[in-house]
């Protein structure tokens, strides 16, 4: 009977230190946009970046451009200026390392795939994939 | 005399590495400081196949000015994840005077190496000038968009006027849409460019 008690209390404490991991775990990443999947596909940015660019944005999309071609400071500034004079655009962040271009959008705002790459395109680079988020 | 100044002034004004097409809407100023002129060249991007710029230059040696109208055409560009190339028709055409160029320019880089090619034929009353060079450049270190970039540059340039090849460091400071390049070689000195894009 001892046995069994014992038995019984390390199965608990056993499960209950699973739960509370999981619970941690859940907690750790609450709100932590870079690791939903879009359209079935990860998001390959950089976490700490990502979250600090949604950090302050409440009700919006998020437009995740990869972007090839983008080596210098005078592409990323392009991109900043082409984007900069779109109304609909709130807060632009450009990524050298990663190939990125993040663009915030609010959440009622329709995001033209077409018209992005475009105006990636009209900076000389080349748009190969647009992941949209909504927050 | 003075066509071969006007020579040397266009081969001076088309011998920047920086990229001659900007974006679509997009200005560039540059300015050129050498022993020999001094230039002042704007460019105006319509469209990212090409871009249109007029260039001045004064002279040190006679003091005079030259102005010259500029196009240049993007032939090829290939884009990957962490490269650029570019291969470049450059054209120009003096206001004043009967004298113009034309070459080819390319360049391929990445966050950390650069590569730049350019030949040029320039043209005027009674003289023709072929010049070569070659830049090889690496980044000791990758910074973020907005941070100040480095580049340690060698070039290395030759023409029929001297028939003699020189080969000189440059140093290349980047940030943001400014860009500053300062090569010395003891036979032209020091030599500067300044670029700004906006």
């Amino acid at each position: 009977m001892k046995n069994i008690l014992l038995l019984g209390l390390l199965f608990t404490s056993v499960f209950s230190q699973a739960a509370h991991h999981e619970m941690g775990h859940m907690h750790s990443h609450e709100g932590h946009m870079h690791e939903q999947m879009v359209e079935g596909k990860s998001l390959a940015v950089d976490p700490q970046r990502f979250d600090n660019f949604v950090a302050n944005l409440e009700n919006s999309k998020i437009a995740v451009i990869s972007v090839q071609g983008m080596v210098c400071d005078f592409c990323a500034r392009g991109i900043e200026k082409t984007f900069g004079k779109d109304t609909s655009v709130s807060k632009i962040d450009v990524d050298l390392a990663s190939g990125k271009v993040l663009l915030a959008y609010p959440a009622s705002a329709e995001i033209n795939r077409a018209d992005i790459a475009q105006k990636i395109l009209n900076n000389g680079l080349n748009t190969t994939d647009i992941q949209v988020l909504q927050q | 005399m003075k066509n071969l100044l006007i020579i040397i002034c266009l081969v001076l004004a088309s011998t920047s590495f920086g990229r001659p097409i900007s974006y679509v809407g997009g200005h560039t100023l540059m300015a050129n400081s050498s022993s020999q002129a001094d230039n002042i060249y704007w460019h105006y991007t319509p469209d990212i196949k090409y871009s249109l710029g007029v260039d001045y230059q004064k002279d040190k040696i006679s003091d005079e000015l030259f102005a010259s109208a500029r196009f240049t055409y993007l032939l090829n560009r290939k884009n990957t994840a962490t490269s650029q190339r570019n291969l470049y028709l450059k054209t120009g055409v003096g206001l004043k005077k009967d004298s113009h160029f034309y070459g080819l320019s390319g360049d391929w880089e990445t966050r950390r190496l650069f590569i730049g090619f350019s030949a040029k034929q320039q043209s005027g009353q009674g003289y023709d000038l072929f010049e070569q060079r070659v830049k090889l450049g690496i980044a000791p270190y990758l910074g973020d968009y907005g941070d100040l970039h480095t580049w340690l540059m060698v070039e290395t340039k030759k023409n029929d006027l001297d028939d003699q090849r020189i080969t000189y460091p440059v140093l290349r400071l980047f940030k943001g849409g400014a860009l500053i390049e300062v090569g010395y070689h003891r036979k032209t000195n020091w030599n500067v460019h300044l670029m700004y894009r906006f």
